[in-house]
């Protein structure tokens, strides 16, 4: 076909210049990449239908669509970190450009030049091609930096315990990524330099690359252009192609995970309903997760951001939350063709005929794309051993170093939720087979018994508030808040400090308020986030029936983690209040100056953000804006704050058990000790014990402690002469 | 092997014990009740037993109606079957008395041994298992921490003051547990369940022959008097001076030595 030569007031070129007899060929090898990839993809589609309960997270579509523009498209969850952040968006939006940029090319060509539509030309195609190779370069700046940080630089997250992550999969992509870049420039350049055209100039880096071809003769260069222009062709073929067996697949499962991201809130567990009737709870085998469980693992790219904070793998113990989702996904790889096959016996045994015979075709591509999957991945050939999920796959020690801290879900830039599979691995220790470790039964058992983890008498519940005046709901119902005190409030002595000061501060503030005293029950966190869903329920119910029964509307508590369970879990179960924490309660007194702060507090602040308080329930201001108002104090922040908080290392039970190596709450008092604190602030009684015994053990207790927001706020309102520290043996009077 | 475990049920360690004003008892309201912690090891020891041996452990208690949560508890550890002597004419039971009903129950269950908790933390009499076995004629081993079972033989560990003995016993015998046995399992949720169907036999003193006259009758029930306030010793800030304050005080007022 013939069209207008380009000239200078028409500027373009000629798509497919000196690769004109190329088309059928490409046509053709087009067909064949494409058809491996869609084999490659319907069996990956078999295999995360093959297993797991079901799960339905595609409801309400049209939010899951804003989500996944979100976090898919415009990528914020990866841009939470800098480096690897910008890496990644070089690579993906330079891409997105240039594929957009192929499918202008790929429009004019075949579709409106053969109608005498050209719209490549002129001034459009000069800013087209000034940012296809403005793209072009941010994709090889982007891959460059990822050679760079995956080799040499190689940052922990990358591995596991010093052992590199890495396979020639990982490689294998990036060479093929910087393959298509290179090849394309050249190719663009060799053209530049036969055809010579003025205004390539616009193609900056095939113009400025052209330069380096000068004095090659045109008959060479069209050769060695043709060349290239193949083996850019089966870069990009072999990459389409590669894309379901390699970790491109990242590209369908990730922005499909971001679609089907949890909408509720964080950190929601589904309750177990049925105890009756069941033979075996929580998750023993990979089926008994359900499909969405299992299809997390292989949207995992284990590019490690969970790693980076996670308490548990930053002070040694064995888990890793990447390790954990991609031993889960190397157990599911060995599970699922078994799988695969059993459900199409099942489903259509009429349609499988093939199915347990020898079909030669198929399976001898199976057997090929299998032996260079585990080749390039790493994973193991032959029939995999068989091993239990829980206890080998996933070690128990892994299994119980959780704090369920949440800082790996909320940094995760793939929507994987790992925190509720741990949850339902424990529930499977614990209510099944009962077995873990003893002094969490000792737990356990003191909460069955006395309502408390400590086994405290339940009956002493109330006595912290004895001499304060407070009343009891029994006493009087007609109170706007119930104050949920907690075990912590309620029977450690630190935490007893805390209620007293609260509660003092409420008085003076003229809130309306009561609490249950005895007939308060332990909030059953611990229980939960332990796997024994079971007495948790059974703590749940207690305390909704009573609340229930004194027609409870608003509730404040001191500790997030009873602030999370009633806010969040006990609406599964009837109880449905309006939750206040009391950071949240103290801020709103402190801005409507129902409380006034005047004695000054001298020192250096830091404020340790609790994890069910923070990550679980967003509340990062409040606590900061009540030390602010507090005269006289500086607050400094840790380096790891707020969404990137380091846990104290108390949640998901671990407050009952005994922590092996590096203690985590020893880590965070040491960070606290680096910003040179006088004072760590914390809104919880687990970080309070947790930040005190670390402060202890870093044998700094003489100069620092470690206070509630209540009691720095009690204190500065200055209204209570402090007492004076007794003096156990002062001389006797004479 | 066919094993038996007697348990019994107590007041929580933590319940606050009120006596009732007329002193004929404790004040039941607000106890929460739980299976004595001796009886526990000795339940935990059964199941270890069938777990080796095989068999049956059957659990005989002697209580109230309340009770029946008790057995169940023992039967979700992983007890088969259960016994209840339950009658308000056993409610004053002395040792003697519940030692009869348990052996008039256990003579119609085969039995290869007998476990029991040393003794009952609320009453502390320490003498049922003793008792139990006199009545059944067999021998008894007491207060063991440690159960080797080995055909028709027993060797078990009994801790006495700085050294233990090991003692033999034929079987069947009544073996009494004490702290140090074992750690008792946690019930599995199925357990829990199950535990609900497994079947507990509910007899009366009528229906065992047993009499429910008490051989020893409890008068009264006083409070312990209300602990004195410490008191911290601060005459002289040596230790030696400290320990003579000490030594001061046990014997002027204290009156102890």
């Amino acid at each position: 076909m013939e069209h207008i030569p380009f000239s200078v007031g028409n500027e373009g070129r000629q798509v497919f210049w000196n690769a004109e007899h190329f088309e059928l060929w490409l046509f053709l090898f087009t067909f064949v990449a494409l058809g491996i990839f869609a084999y490659g993809i319907y069996r990956r589609w078999q295999m995360w239908a093959a297993m797991g309960k079901p799960e339905i997270r595609w409801d309400d579509t049209k939010e899951r669509l804003k989500l996944l523009l979100r976090d898919g498209f415009l990528q914020i969850k990866t841009f939470k970190d800098p480096y690897p952040g910008i890496m990644h968006g070089l690579i993906f939006f330079g891409f997105v450009v240039l594929i957009f940029g192929a499918a202008f090319d790929a429009t004019e060509f075949h579709i409106t030049e053969p109608f005498g539509i050209a719209f490549l030309r002129g001034w459009f195609y000069l800013i087209f091609s000034f940012t296809m190779d403005l793209f072009g370069l941010a994709v090889l700046l982007g891959v460059l930096m990822a050679l760079h940080r995956r080799y040499i630089t190689r940052p922990d997250r990358l591995a596991y315990r010093g052992e590199s992550d890495s396979t020639a999969d990982d490689a294998i992509a990036l060479l093929l990524l910087l393959g298509i870049i290179v090849t394309g420039f050249v190719i663009e350049s060799l053209r530049i330099h036969v055809t010579q055209p003025s205004w390539e100039v616009w193609s900056f880096a095939g113009y400025a690359l052209s330069k380096a071809f000068v004095g090659v003769p045109a008959e060479t260069a069209k050769a060695m252009h043709a060349w290239t222009w193949w083996i850019h062709t089966f870069i990009v073929l072999g990459f389409i192609a590669y894309i379901p067996y390699s970790r491109l697949l990242h590209m369908i499962t990730v922005p499909a995970n971001h679609f089907m991201q949890n909408r509720k809130p964080v950190g929601t567990i589904e309750p177990i309903r049925d105890f009756e009737n069941a033979e075996s709870f929580g998750v023993g085998q990979l089926d008994e997760f359900t499909w969405k469980q299992i299809f997390d693992a292989d949207a995992c790219t284990k590019c490690g951001r969970c790693q980076d904070g996670c308490p548990a793998y930053l002070t040694g113990k064995p888990l890793s939350p990447k390790k954990l989702v991609q031993d889960l996904k190397t157990y599911w790889l060995e599970k699922a063709p078994a799988a695969v096959m059993a459900k199409k016996l099942a489903d259509e045994p009429a349609k499988w005929p093939y199915l347990g015979k020898k079909w030669p075709i198929l399976n001898t591509i199976d057997f090929i794309i299998d032996f260079l999957l585990a080749k390039t991945k790493g994973m193991p050939t032959g029939a995999p051993a068989e091993k239990a999920l829980v206890g080998e796959a996933i070690e128990l020690h892994e299994l119980w170093a959780c704090t369920n801290c949440m800082y790996c879900m909320e940094n995760c830039s793939a929507s994987i939720e790992h925190v509720p599979k741990i949850i339902a691995m424990r529930q499977y220790k614990v209510l099944t087979e009962a077995d873990f470790a003893p002094e969490l039964q000792l737990t356990y058992r003191n909460m069955e018994n006395n309502s408390n983890p400590w086994g405290v008498g339940s009956h002493l519940r109330g006595d912290w508030a004895k001499d304060l005046g407070v009343k009891t709901l029994a006493e009087d119902p007609n109170v706007e808040y119930l104050f949920y005190v907690g075990c912590s409030g309620s029977f450690d002595d630190r935490g007893k400090k805390v209620s007293v000061a609260f509660a003092k501060i409420l008085k003076e503030a003229g809130v309306s308020f009561g609490i249950l005293g005895a007939e308060e029950s332990c909030c059953g966190d611990s229980a939960m986030r332990g796997g024994n869903e079971y007495l948790y329920q059974t703590l749940a119910q207690a305390n909704i029936e009573v609340m229930n029964g004194y027609g409870v509307k608003k509730i404040i508590t001191t500790c997030p983690h009873g602030y999370n369970a009633l806010k969040k879990d006990y609406p599964h179960f009837g109880g449905n209040y309006e939750i206040y924490h009391h950071t949240e309660i103290l801020a709103d007194l402190i801005a409507k100056g129902k409380i006034s702060l005047k004695k000054s507090m001298d020192g250096v602040f830091t404020y340790h953000d609790s994890c069910f308080l923070g990550r679980y329930n967003n509340i990062y201001t409040q606590p900061r804006t009540i030390l602010g108002a507090v005269p006289g104090m500086k607050l400094v922040e840790m380096e790891r704050n707020l969404a990137k908080s380091f846990c104290c290392g108390a949640g998901g039970a671990r407050m009952w058990m005994e922590e092996e190596g590096q203690r985590i709450n020893n880590t965070r008092a040491a960070q606290a000790i680096e910003v040179k604190a006088d004072v760590i602030a914390v809104g919880c009684p687990f970080c309070l014990t947790m930040m005190s015994d670390g402060i202890k053990d870093n044998k700094k207790d003489e100069e620092m402690k470690s206070l509630d927001i209540a009691e720095i706020v009690w204190k500065s309102m200055d209204l209570e002469e402090e007492p004076e520290p007794v003096e156990v043996c002062a001389a006797p009077a004479e | 092997m066919n094993i038996v475990a007697c348990v019994k049920q107590v007041p929580d360690t933590e319940a606050q014990i009120k006596v009732k004003p007329d002193g004929s008892g404790i004040d039941e309201g607000g106890i929460k009740w739980v299976m004595n912690p001796y009886d526990e090891f000795g339940v935990e020891e059964a199941l270890k037993m069938k777990e080796k041996f095989g068999g049956d452990v059957t659990i005989v208690c002697v209580g109230p109606a309340r009770a029946m949560e008790t057995i169940r508890t023992a039967l979700a550890m992983g007890a088969d079957k259960g016994i209840h002597i339950s009658d308000p004419a056993l409610e004053n039971a002395d040792a003697y008395t519940t030692a009869s009903a348990l052996a008039a129950a256990i003579k119609g269950v085969p039995y290869d041994v007998i476990l029991c908790g040393q003794r009952a933390i609320d009453d502390d009499s320490g003498q049922v298992g003793s008792v139990l076995a006199e009545l059944l004629g067999i021998p008894q081993v007491t207060v063991v921490t440690k159960v080797d079972v080995d055909g028709q033989k027993v060797k078990v560990v009994r801790p006495i003051e700085g050294a233990q003995l090991v003692i033999e016993s034929a079987l069947p015998a009544v073996i009494t547990a004490t702290k140090g046995l074992n750690e008792p399992r946690y019930a599995s949720l199925p357990g829990i369940m199950k535990a609900k169907k497994k079947p507990v036999d509910v007899k009366d003193a009528a229906a065992l022959g047993v009499s429910a006259d008490a051989k020893a009758k409890v008068g009264k029930f006083i409070p312990p008097p209300a602990r004195p306030p410490g008191k911290i010793i601060c005459a002289d800030d040596t230790p030696e001076g400290k320990a003579a304050e000490v030594a001061k005080l046990l014997r002027e007022e204290a009156k102890v030595i």
